[in-house]
């Protein structure tokens, strides 16, 4: 057992999450050509634009069921709604954020698109950090919108008259995936502007500033999109009963700021709160890069049921250190 | 019946004290400490013994403390003033729980923060100084022209407000005391000024790690009775002198003598 | 000063320095019983350094830092070898009160001394000081080398060290530092050559590491007085020598904890060390506190574990990433008193103490040093909050105060065997 632990923390979490987003990525946009299908609610964006996916990004089914009169929401169509949300809970309790730093294909396009500046040798913004900081409450007010259209199609909200029909997936319209990924199965057919209607012309041209925007931030700041998703919003909310945690040993830490310093979304607080037990915050994608940066014996850790599965050594750290300078 | 000695080589004197198996006083001896340490100490342990008919070969466990302590090879153990000054004043003053304890010596002044259990908690000493020491007595009754344990008559008998000594140094006290007899002014009332002085330097020392009731004043000066009024003043406390103020630190080198080979002992059954 | 007294005075302090040494060595090797065989390597390294006029220096550049503060990696990545300056000798502090104030602390007063004498302790040949504008003292002193005919680097840090602010300034002085030195040695400091030094140092860092870990064994396995030893000498050792000398202690004190041979006794008080920095041949405090059986098992000062501890972590590997993460690395963690909150240190001494098991706390300030002094009490009360009893100590480099501080240490020492034996 204590081998066991020892070989995994000196291990390099970086290399397996390499492979495990390839892996995820080729699952989630290609699996549907191997029939694969693991249900409507996923917690990651998976997106129902792509033909051959594997699975659904749980935003879309979402707009599409709380499309409806309030009447509704007490019969079948709300138990629809309901059995939706539990399934979301399900997949994402499993592994809380980590979806988002080892599933979402989204997210692995901006990885990539980070190592490709990284080769280049062109250095991300500094300033980043302080710019968009403040912008971080947007993907709030996208999920409060992403609700409140579809409902106010079916129902008169706040007295206003009811929205247009085209409004129903407006989050979709707007959204980067929809745009991006079914790029990777060869179709650019959403790379357009919908001249259907005015809302459809609005919306879809906001999509593809919106796009250039994805590619653009990504190059300076890394996982600039994450930023605003409004389905990092949705995960917060559930993100403290997550079976897979981020943990810190707060008087263990020396602050040195190593963890922070490699975080690819910028969090302070992974250093500086050395109070707080379990750390996930906010932004987090829980890639764990943190916890392989950490020089300090059990101080950042990863756990699965209170269980560690992987944690900060010395030696693995050393180790890790070690291997990178000989891989260059 | 087998006795146990601790021997407190300070820098003006050395005590000797004696316990029995009971832990009881035996015997003490108060003898200048002189150039030559350890053929004094030596010869004023065999004039005690003499004294008491006890034979040297049943003594036991011999403990030096103080100042020279390590000067002594005969010493089975030695062990710092600091200790034995503790367990000297838990052995004195019995049930009567101290809780700080403040000693002047020859040379330093320290004062002690005991807990419950009569353990320390914390001490301070005063810092290479020897103002607030008994050597500042000494030189004050030299320029009085009368001896140190005159001091507390001199003291008693002040009328006037103590004078005030500014000096923090003792070679600048010593020109100031000068001065201030050739102004005219009482013996009387700059003795009680010295006291004062001397006594509010090691309540500012005590203050450093906090002062509780109650208090034991030892060391030699805890014999001058104007010392010992200009202490409780400055405190704003009474305190507790025991008879033989210069012994304690002797007393509890013996005690914890007794209480080393017991421990031995016990080692050595076990 | 005339040349005349100039020569007098190097004569006379290096004849001081050479007693000094030889003195505390002796303490060091021949009052232990139990001292490692690997720790050979060690003596004779400080034996050579001090008593035998110095180790050969070979051809690299040399650079000074008068403080941890000064990022080593970057001056290995440029060519040259990081010598710490920091003097812990009495001659020289004498030599340093003919010119600075009797009341400044004894490390900046000798280490100056040292430097205006030119003749050991590493300055003999320097072709930059990089001067880490700490302390107040320290700052000064900067200015007085320069009038010495040394060329210095001030090397800007902010007066503290939470704020964005504060570490984004420190990282533009850091890179411009590292332009400096890339215009002293003539050698681009690029990223393989970062990289390198990164590892370097790193693994330095972790065979000290290691050493560290041993001494939470329950039984202690090797004395304070060696482990300081050992860290002073990373201030002008070798590397790689300096690294494998210590994984060969390591590994024979890993032996001792196998085979259950003596260390120091089990029931001896564990203590840790903090405050002002002990350096060769100024170890009084420590040795006191060995001599008086007490065992320091771990230390929190900048010349031992502080100077040691700390690892880098970057992110990317170009300069542009790296050379942040090095300035991080001496910032961010740093425990010293200069920076504006005691938070930091308080906690960190909490957690050694925690897995240490230590007995007790000994608190070194130097006469002189405010920030030290300043926040003994903070560290104080968190300790006594804690139930640790903590021994604090103003001393300097003289020898004056060894019998008042012997009975102090003694005492103390006495008060926590209760406590050490109740845990062993
Ligand atoms: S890397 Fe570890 S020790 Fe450093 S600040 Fe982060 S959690 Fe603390
Ligand atoms: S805090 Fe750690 S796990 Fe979370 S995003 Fe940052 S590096 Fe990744």
């Amino acid at each position: 057992m204590n081998a066991l632990r020892r070989f995994l923390n000196n291990g390099d979490i970086n290399r397996f999450r390499l492979w495990f987003q390839l892996g995820a990525f080729g699952l989630l946009i290609y699996g549907g050509f191997l029939a694969m299908d693991i249900g409507n609610s996923l917690p990651t964006f998976s997106c129902v634009f792509v033909d051959s996916r594997a699975g659904a990004c749980y935003l879309y089914p979402l707009q599409h069921q709380v499309n409806m009169p309030w009447s509704q929401f007490s019969g079948g169509r709300g138990i629809g709604l309901a059995v939706g949300l539990v399934t979301f809970f399900l997949f994402f309790v499993l592994f809380n954020k980590a979806w988002c730093g080892y599933a979402c294909p989204l997210g692995t396009v901006q990885d990539w698109i980070t190592k490709l500046r990284a080769r280049l040798g062109i250095r991300y913004s500094l300033y980043a950090n302080e710019t968009f900081g403040r912008l971080k409450a947007i993907k709030y007010v996208l999920l409060a919108l992403l609700i409140l259209l579809p409902l106010g199609i079916s129902n008169s909200l706040f007295g206003l008259p009811k929205l247009p029909r085209d409004l129903a997936t407006s989050y979709c319209m707007i959204c980067p995936g929809r745009t991006v990924l079914p790029l990777f199965t060869g179709d650019a057919s959403q790379l357009a502007i919908d001249f259907s209607s005015r809302t459809m012309m609005a919306l879809t041209g906001l999509g593809m500033a919106i796009t250039g925007g994805f590619f653009a931030g990504a190059f300076v700041k890394k996982r600039f999109f994450c930023l605003f998703c409004p389905m990092s919003a949705l995960q917060y909310a559930f993100s403290k009963a997550g079976l897979l945690r981020l943990t810190k040993q707060g008087a263990k830490c020396t602050r040195c700021g190593n963890c922070s310093r490699v975080c690819d979304v910028g969090i302070r607080e992974i250093a500086d709160d050395v109070t707080s037990r379990n750390i996930v915050q906010d932004d987090c994608m829980m890639c764990f890069k943190c916890v392989a940066a950490c020089p300090e014996s059990h101080c950042l850790a990863v756990t699965f049921l209170g269980m560690p599965v992987y944690e900060a050594t010395a030696e693995g750290f050393m180790r890790r250190t070690k291997r990178r300078d000989n891989h260059g | 019946m087998r006795y146990f000695a601790g021997i407190d080589m300070g820098s003006t004197a050395i005590k000797i004290a004696l316990v029995d198996q009971q832990g009881s006083l035996s015997g003490h001896t108060v003898v200048p400490t002189g150039s030559f340490f350890q053929k004094n100490t030596l010869e004023a342990l065999q004039l005690l013994l003499r004294e008491r008919g006890i034979e040297r070969s049943d003594v036991a466990y011999l403990l030096s403390t103080g100042y020279g302590r390590k000067l002594l090879p005969e010493a089975d153990e030695t062990i710092s003033e600091i200790t034995a000054n503790a367990a000297g004043a838990r052995a004195i003053a019995g049930s009567a729980a101290i809780r700080t304890i403040i000693n002047i010596g020859g040379q330093d002044s320290k004062v002690l923060l005991l807990d419950a259990d009569g353990h320390i908690r914390n001490f301070v000493m005063n810092d290479k100084c020897a103002a607030g020491t008994g050597r500042f007595l000494e030189m004050t009754a030299r320029n009085l022209g009368t001896d140190v344990g005159e001091l507390g008559n001199l003291h008693c008998r002040s009328s006037g407000a103590p004078l005030s000594i500014t000096s923090t140094c003792t070679v600048f006290a010593e020109s100031e005391i000068i001065s201030l007899l050739a102004r005219g002014h009482g013996k009387e009332e700059l003795v009680a000024g010295v006291h004062y002085s001397i006594a509010r330097r090691i309540v500012r020392l005590a203050r450093q790690i906090g002062i509780e009731d109650r208090v034991f004043f030892d060391g030699g000066p805890a014999l001058n009775s104007g010392m010992v009024a200009a202490l409780e003043d400055e405190l704003m406390l009474q305190v507790v002198v025991p008879a033989a103020p210069q012994l304690t630190t002797a007393i509890g080198a013996a005690t914890l003598a007794r209480t080393a080979w017991i421990d031995t002992g016990e080692q050595v059954n076990a | 000063m005339d040349k005349e007294r100039r020569e007098r005075l190097i004569r006379t302090t290096g004849v001081h320095l050479a007693m000094e040494a030889t003195e505390t060595l002796r303490q060091v090797v021949e009052e232990f019983p139990d001292n490692p065989r690997a720790m050979d390597y060690f003596y004779d390294l400080f034996r050579a350094e001090y008593c035998g006029g110095g180790a050969k220096k070979n051809g690299a550049m040399r650079i000074g830092m008068l403080c941890v503060q000064a990022p080593e990696e970057l001056i290995r990545a440029a060519g040259a070898v990081p010598v710490r300056l920091c003097s812990g000798s009495h001659a020289f502090d004498q030599a340093g009160a003919e010119f600075m104030p009797a009341k400044a602390c004894s490390l900046v007063k000798a280490t100056l001394g040292m430097l205006s004498l030119r003749t050991a302790g590493g300055a003999e040949r320097l072709d930059l000081v990089v001067n880490p504008t700490t302390c107040e003292q320290k700052k000064k002193a900067g200015e007085l080398l320069e009038d010495f005919g040394y060329r210095v680097h001030h090397l800007e840090m902010p007066p503290a060290k939470d704020s964005e602010e504060a570490r984004i300034y420190w990282q533009r002085s850091v890179k411009k530092f590292a332009a400096v030195l890339e215009e002293t040695t003539g050698v681009r400091i690029t990223k393989q050559r970062l990289a390198k030094a990164i590892r370097t140092t790193g693994m330095a860092r972790s065979a000290y590491r290691r050493l560290h870990e041993l001494a939470k064994w329950p039984r202690p396995l090797i004395r304070g007085k060696d482990v300081m030893l050992v860290t002073n000498a990373y201030f002008f050792d070798d590397l790689d020598r300096w690294t494998a000398a210590v994984t060969e202690l390591a590994d024979e004190i890993e032996q001792r904890r196998e085979t259950n041979l003596p260390g120091a006794g089990k029931h001896a008080p564990r203590i840790l060390f903090t405050g002002s920095p002990p350096i060769f041949p100024n170890l009084k405090l420590p040795l006191l506190i060995e001599q008086a059986g007490g065992v320091i098992v771990v230390d929190e000062v900048c010349s031992s574990s502080r100077l040691l501890h700390d690892q880098v972590a970057y992110d990317e590997q170009a300069l542009y990433d790296m050379v942040p993460a090095v300035a991080d690395r001496v910032l961010k963690p740093c425990t010293c008193p200069v920076f504006l909150s005691s938070q930091d240190r308080v906690r960190r001494l909490l957690d050694l103490a925690a897995s240490f098991a230590v007995d007790g706390v000994v608190y070194q300030s130097f006469a002189g040093c405010m920030p030290y002094a300043l926040e003994q009490r903070s560290v104080g009360q968190a300790l006594v909050n804690a139930n640790i009893p903590m021994l604090s100590v103003e001393t300097d480099y003289g020898p004056d105060d060894q019998g008042q501080l012997s009975t102090r240490v003694e005492a103390f020492i006495e008060s926590l065997r209760g406590k050490a034996r109740k845990r062993a």
